[in-house]
């Protein structure tokens, strides 16, 4: 069992380095891609930079806060896309009938499709959450919940993400939802929670788990609650039991298509 | 390997229509447009989908400015708070009705896959052919959002005070002329596929800039001392103009932002005729 776990893990692995590998082809691209991407996000600092000038805190949150709102949310972001970018286009792979080359591999189909692509320019949303972190709010105490909060943050992303793909077992035309599911929740996680109130609150801590990837992650790295921690680990590992639990209900209901392509 | 050059292109560009005026070479491209707008019509629904993510925007910003101005209404910037929310939302409403993925990601795509070859023999002008294809695009886009704008800033914030109706024709002039400098930009950003094989990430930069400082901040919020620079950049023509003299018109402002918007679309012109015609020479036709 146990070792079956560590090979699956290890063709995971693999599965990774060699997308890298391959993004890595055009070395000018994949280094334009990560810097850029930084600068990018970067960008948004002006924003914040602006709004603080006006009133010393925001929702409750001052310049640190929300650095640290966004440093996460761009890490976050950023290792679900690097390791489990597939999972973001899921609904092309069914609608399409492309699931076929993974069904027949001897691992997991769900952990294949899913490390099965790499975005280049999600290590720069990477990097740029722990460059802000290291910069707006340093301890190692905090880098460490940081790096636990980024693999929960990235995990209910990847668990929101394969929900609203594997709806396209059963609707064709359920792309779009997928696309404004994860749209919505980054919208919503780059921005204080004080500010929002009544149902859009409800929504966003019980809907849309912005509040357990991102607010509440952000209140324990500030001032440490072992309850609140507990709750979004426990909740990161639900919502991905149900991902889990929902994909393979769909696959079930996969008939594939007579699509024949060369993938090297 | 072969070699296709700009001066070929336009020689069969010349050999099919080299010898008719302007107004008749100026008539395929409209037919583009026609075509592209039916096309569109045909995908109201899936446009309408898009919706949900400027719904969601404009939400955030509304629970943003709503939090900012608190319950001392005090205005910022020159702005009142129903002026402030309405300017974010008629910017973002250019910003989603306009996003075209032809002038972003088409060319750098049809560079970068080679198909462009396929396209530089045409009798058209390619640039000119992607331009009228954009345009077709916002053409549907554009005045749904527009529609959904209205409703949502209506239903969610009210009526804006000092709104003049007598205003609206020259307010859709800017907003055309504004998506137009946006699009010659992003276009040039493209053709930069020529040179370096992915120009995404420059489009990246280039939209962050105009996000920051055009579309979710009004020029008047930041230090006196940036604002005359800002004036300069394309972010006052593309964003900013049309959307204060929405919120607050005036006849002087609007002769102002529509001179800057000429002065742009012209500079626009020659950067994109330049910039197609050094990259169509660097063009590498593989066999395959």
């Amino acid at each position: 069992m146990l070792t079956a776990v560590k090979n699956q893990l290890w063709v995971c692995l693999l599965s990774v380095k060699y997308n890298i590998m391959r993004e890595m082809t055009n070395r000018f691209t994949f280094v334009t891609n990560i810097v850029f991407m930084m600068l990018n996000n970067a960008a948004f600092i002006v924003q914040w930079v602006i709004l603080f000038k006006m009133r010393g805190e925001i929702g409750g949150y001052t310049m640190r806060e929300i650095m640290l709102l966004w440093g996460l949310t761009a890490s976050s972001y950023g290792l679900s896309h690097i390791l489990f970018a597939r999972a973001f286009t899921l609904h092309e792979l069914i609608v399409n009938g492309k699931l076929d080359a993974y069904l027949v591999l001897p691992k997991s189909v769900l952990l294949s499709v899913m490390t099965s692509a790499s975005e280049a320019s999600s290590i720069g949303d990477f990097l740029y959450g722990l460059v802000v972190m290291c910069l707006f709010c340093f301890s190692v105490g905090r880098l460490f919940l940081f790096l636990l909060f980024t693999v929960t943050g990235a995990l209910i992303m990847t668990a929101l993400a394969l929900l609203a793909g594997s709806l396209s077992f059963w609707f064709v035309r359920s792309e779009m939802v997928g696309v404004h599911v994860v749209n919505t929740m980054i919208s919503f996680s780059t921005y204080p929670d004080g500010i929002f109130h009544g149902t859009a609150r409800f929504l966003l801590y019980f809907v849309i788990p912005v509040g357990m990837a991102v607010y509440w992650p952000v209140h324990v790295m500030v001032s440490f609650d072992l309850a609140m921690f507990l709750k979004v680990v426990g909740y990161t590992v639900f919502l991905m039991a149900a991902a889990v639990y929902v994909f393979y209900r769909g696959l079930k209901r996969y008939s594939s298509g007579n699509l024949m392509e060369a993938r090297m | 390997m072969n070699r296709t050059s700009g001066s070929a292109a336009s020689i069969c560009m010349k050999a099919v229509d080299g010898s008719a005026p302007w107004y008749r070479r100026g008539r395929k491209y409209i037919v583009i447009y026609r075509s592209v707008v039916m096309e569109n019509i045909q995908y109201v629904v899936n446009i309408a989908m898009g919706f949900l993510s400027y719904f969601i925007i404009n939400f955030v910003m509304i629970n943003l400015w709503d939090y900012m101005y608190g319950t001392s209404g005090e205005a910022i910037a020159g702005y009142g708070k129903e002026q402030m929310i309405w300017y974010v939302m008629i910017t973002e409403m250019i910003w989603f009705g306009a996003r075209g993925a032809t002038v972003a990601r088409q060319v750098s795509t049809d560079i970068r896959n080679g198909n462009i070859v396929y396209m530089v023999n045409k009798p058209y002008y390619y640039p000119f052919y992607v331009m009228a294809k954009y345009t077709g695009e916002w053409s549907v886009q554009l005045p749904m959002y527009a529609g959904l704008a209205v409703v949502m800033g209506m239903a969610m914030v009210g009526r804006l005070p000092g709104f003049r109706a007598a205003a609206l024709p020259a307010v859709i002039l800017c907003v055309i002329l504004g998506i137009t400098i946006n699009a010659g930009f992003k276009l040039c950003i493209s053709l930069l596929s020529f040179w370096i094989e992915d120009a995404h990430p420059f489009q990246w930069l280039y939209d962050k800039l105009i996000l920051v400082i055009g579309v979710i901040f009004p020029i008047e919020i930041f230090p006196e001392k940036l604002q005359p620079f800002f004036r300069l950049t394309p972010i006052y023509t593309v964003c900013y103009g049309p959307a204060k003299l929405v919120v607050d018109f005036s006849g002087e402002k609007c002769m102002e932002i529509l001179c800057a918007q000429l002065l742009y679309v012209l500079a626009g012109g020659i950067l994109i005729y330049l910039v197609y015609r050094k990259g169509v020479k660097k063009l590498y036709v593989n066999g395959g």
